[in-house]
């Protein structure tokens, strides 16, 4: 853990600002995405992957199912953020994909078995919209983390019950959800989800050719075409 | 459609189909790219108004005045900020909406699908709404309008461009396409024209070939001629002199008189060397025989050089020459003394040649041209040396009423219309009608009676009355044909061709029938205007074979042979003189020269009819020789099939 921390810090100041012009392209497949996953298609992408991966994936639908089944929203939340936590191992970009920056599909991140804290954000949001919880309870959320005793860049997911609420935090440094006031070693910065978005264009990504301009639409492509 | 106007469609609609294809695509294509640039200012600029937003501590009053300041110094729609429930808290929008400088159907046809650019705004952990932020796109139907104009300017420049150098290459490719396309023409028409190869390659090879085809047609029809010229010569003339036979000169003579448009007075000229025993005995046959090649060389002169004159030896000693002229025979018979007294110089004394010379009434028969011209030569045969006695008729009444009123019945009697055709069937193989001849005949006196065309068409000639009359002997024909349906042919004089205004008034008279009719009308020449009036027979072949007239040369003989360029002619049919068919059956070389003119004109795709038959067996003769068609007093009586 240490170590990932000197690497994290070494590169905070590069990574918020790619990742905010990242965030100007959050349009269209995330309310696609908002209704969860198509199962037979993800089941089909990852045939294509090694054996390991078909048995990771098997048990990420399972989970979601089972997750999807509880009435307690709480309780999806603990599911899914228990199994990203425990089956994924934290490690850099730079070592997992040889990028300074990449952000991976959940499929990609249960191939690898590792990836950093966007990864893992990125694959609890999913992984919730596919147990049934809406959209507007959940945002991506850049923060400054405290770690000890020095500043790091960090993204975790917030849990907002009602809209004006105290958000759960769902996190990979912190495995346990907490309330944000009891998180004081994160600071906020700024929010994202898929809502309010337009869904003309989510349908004509595919031949646009400025899909492929930034991480965020490009993860955004591939999830939705492995059948997120 | 013709290949030059297909090629022409087609330049035209790939050069339309490229400016309207290119000014669409570009158009399409600047409208994506704007409509997208249009997007991500829209996302943008809203997630870094969201960011500055989130970063105010959720002091609503600090984030309306951002918000504001970011409205009133871009170029914004509108900004609004919804909080978590969605209810606007703060909002600022355009009150005046831009108006696009672009036709309202461009705008219509090309709408923008701009998405407004949304970001969520946070106050720490707390969430306070969204930021919804459309940018102003008036302007990019505005420079899309422009855009398109300037796009269409310069491709409708270059298809001008384009459409002018295709103009330019088609024509340059039409030339030799219209030459070879004539030429091909020319050939189904029967004439065999050569023509200047083009610099196109396929052109040029194709032209190539047709030319070497018609030389080769030439040089065939060529061989042809040769060879009838040579069989004439063999057949029909005297061996010595070379001139027609006494058989051949009567036949000929014959159908001189009988002819329509002969002179009113003609001069026949009898010679005859004297005591042709006698000089045999005293300077032997070499010598005498001399003295009869000087004398036809004396005499081949005429018929070589004008036109209907005839040249025949009789038989022994007596020469004959016919001259289809008034007012000429005492000057020639005076100048053919002259020619044989310088002639006859070196044979010594002793070589007398007698001339009686006459000129009469063309419409007198055989028997009283011959007496009167035995008459003067019996007068002259008791001079010594060359002798000539000349005998003319007084000219006759009709004539001495005066030209100008002669001028005035022919013209009277065509303005009144007091004419009709004769009809005179003429027939196939097969006894049936091919097509009807027909002469005109004209009412001079209006109590008197219809008169043929002997009696008035040597006067309509003189007075250039013969195109009025041939182009209403067409005029009754077509009317006539319209009626019933049969085809018929008229005469055209040789003269009638000198009249500039005689083709286009011809072809305006067939023009106005029915198609039908047309094919069913025939117009033919006498056999000198082929050589007469070449160019303008020519003319009159490709002005009205078009429209489906016949054309045909009548009076035909040996002089066919001479016509050198009969493979250019363009024409239908050819009629055979009575000179050249009569007495086919019981001469076995005349029917062998005939069969051979049939055969050459046949090589031209030509129709051969024999004229002026008035035997049985002449007609089975000429059935035999492969005729196509016979006409005359046998004909006539012939019972007819319809």
């Amino acid at each position: 853990m240490s170590r990932f921390v000197t690497r994290a810090v070494s590169r905070a100041g590069r990574r918020i600002r790619p990742a905010l012009w990242a965030l100007a392209w959050t349009a269209g497949l995330w309310s696609a995405l908002a209704w969860g996953w198509d199962q037979d298609r993800l089941t089909e992408s990852a045939a294509k992957l090694s054996p390991r991966t078909q048995a990771a994936v098997k048990a990420m639908i399972q989970m979601a199912d089972h997750a999807a089944a509880m009435p307690d929203e709480r309780d999806r939340l603990a599911a899914v953020n228990g199994f990203f936590n425990q089956r994924v191992a934290f490690r850099d970009d730079i070592e997992v994909w040889g990028q300074i920056d990449y952000w991976a599909t959940p499929l990609e991140l249960l191939d690898k078995g590792a990836g950093d804290c966007e990864d893992y954000a990125i694959a609890k949001y999913m992984s919730l919209l596919a147990a049934g919880v809406p959209q507007s309870r959940l945002r991506m959320v850049y923060v400054r983390a405290q770690f000890q005793g020095r500043p790091q860049a960090h993204m975790v997911l917030a849990y907002y019950a009602q809209p004006e609420a105290e958000p759960l935090i769902l996190d990979n440094i912190n495995p346990e959800i907490r309330p944000a006031s009891l998180r004081p070693d994160l600071t906020p910065v700024f929010s994202f989800n898929g809502e309010g978005l337009w869904s003309g264009v989510g349908a004509t990504t595919a031949g646009n050719p400025l899909v492929r301009l930034s991480l965020w639409r490009d993860l955004l492509a591939k999830a939705k075409a492995e059948g997120f | 459609m013709s290949l030059i106007r297909q090629i022409w469609c087609l330049v035209l609609g790939a050069v339309l189909a490229s400016v309207l294809g290119g000014v669409a695509v570009s158009t399409w294509s600047l409208r994506e790219l704007l409509q997208t640039q249009a997007q991500l200012k829209n996302a943008d600029n809203a997630n870094a108004l969201a960011l500055a937003l989130s970063q105010q501590k959720g002091d609503a009053e600090l984030m309306s005045l951002l918000i504001s300041a970011q409205f009133d110094a871009g170029a914004y729609e509108s900004v609004r900020w919804r909080d978590g429930g969605g209810a606007q808290v703060f909002e600022r929008h355009l009150e005046t909406p831009q108006v696009a400088h672009a036709p309202r159907w461009f705008v219509a046809l090309l709408p923008l699908d701009v998405a407004p650019g949304v970001a969520k705004v946070s106050d720490g952990w707390k969430a306070v709404g969204e930021i919804e932020l459309r940018g102003q796109t008036g302007y990019v139907h505005e420079a899309l309008w422009r855009a398109t104009l300037s796009t269409a300017t310069w491709l409708l420049m270059v298809g001008v461009v384009t459409g002018v150098a295709a103009a330019i290459v088609l024509s340059r490719l039409r030339r030799p396409l219209d030459t070879a396309v004539r030429q091909a023409e020319g050939v189904t028409q029967g004439r065999f024209e050569t023509v200047l190869e083009p610099r196109v390659p396929e052109m040029r090879k194709l032209t190539s070939a047709m030319n070497t085809m018609v030389v080769r047609t030439r040089q065939m029809f060529e061989a042809q001629a040769e060879q009838l010229r040579t069989l004439h010569h063999q057949l029909l003339c005297d061996e010595l002199t070379g001139l027609s036979h006494r058989r051949q000169f009567v036949a000929e003579l014959n159908s001189a008189l009988e002819r329509d448009d002969g002179p009113l007075r003609a001069g026949l000229v009898l010679l005859r060397l004297k005591d042709l025993q006698g000089l045999n005995q005293r300077l032997g046959h070499g010598a005498t025989d001399q003295a009869l090649v000087a004398i036809a060389q004396a005499l081949r002169v005429y018929p070589e050089q004008v036109r209907g004159c005839l040249a025949g030896r009789l038989n022994g000693s007596d020469f004959a020459l016919w001259l289809p002229a008034p007012n000429v025979v005492g000057d020639t018979a005076q100048a053919l003394a002259d020619a044989l007294r310088a002639g006859l110089q070196n044979l010594g004394s002793g070589v007398g040649v007698a001339l009686g010379a006459v000129e009469l009434m063309r419409d007198q028969p055989m028997s009283a041209w011959f007496a009167a011209a035995d008459a003067a030569l019996a007068k002259a045969e008791q001079g010594e040396g060359v002798v000539l006695e000349l005998r003319e008729a007084p000219p006759s009444d009709e004539v001495a009423q005066g030209e100008r009123a002669w001028r005035a019945l022919i013209s009277d009697a065509l303005a009144q219309q007091r004419s009709r055709l004769l009809e005179f069937p003429l027939i196939g193989r097969e006894r049936q009608v091919l097509h009807l001849e027909c002469p005109l005949q004209l009412k001079l006196n209006p109590v008197g009676e219809f008169e043929p065309a002997a009696r008035w068409l040597p006067l309509a000639l003189r007075h250039r009355l013969s195109a009025e009359a041939d182009l209403q002997a067409l005029a009754l024909a077509l009317q006539a044909t319209q009626q019933d349906q049969r085809a018929r042919c008229v005469n055209v004089a040789p003269a009638t061709l000198n009249d500039g205004s005689f083709i286009a008034r011809a072809r305006e008279l067939v023009q106005a029938a029915p198609a039908p009719v047309r094919r069913a009308i025939g117009l033919e020449l006498a056999e000198p205007a082929a050589v007469q009036h070449f160019e303008t027979l020519q003319e009159l072949g490709r002005q009205l074979r078009p429209l489906g007239v016949q054309l045909g040369l009548e009076h035909a003989g040996a002089g066919l042979a001479q016509i050198d360029r009969l493979f250019q002619a363009g024409l239908d049919y050819v009629k055979l003189d009575s000179s050249v068919v009569s007495g086919v059956s019981a001469d076995v070389a005349r029917a062998a020269f005939v069969r051979s003119l049939v055969v050459m004109l046949r090589s031209l795709s030509l129709k051969v009819y024999a004229e002026g038959v008035t035997d049985a067996l002449d007609a089975q003769a000429l059935w035999d020789c492969e005729l196509d068609g016979i006409t005359g007093p046998w004909a006539s009586a012939q019972e007819i099939k319809p």
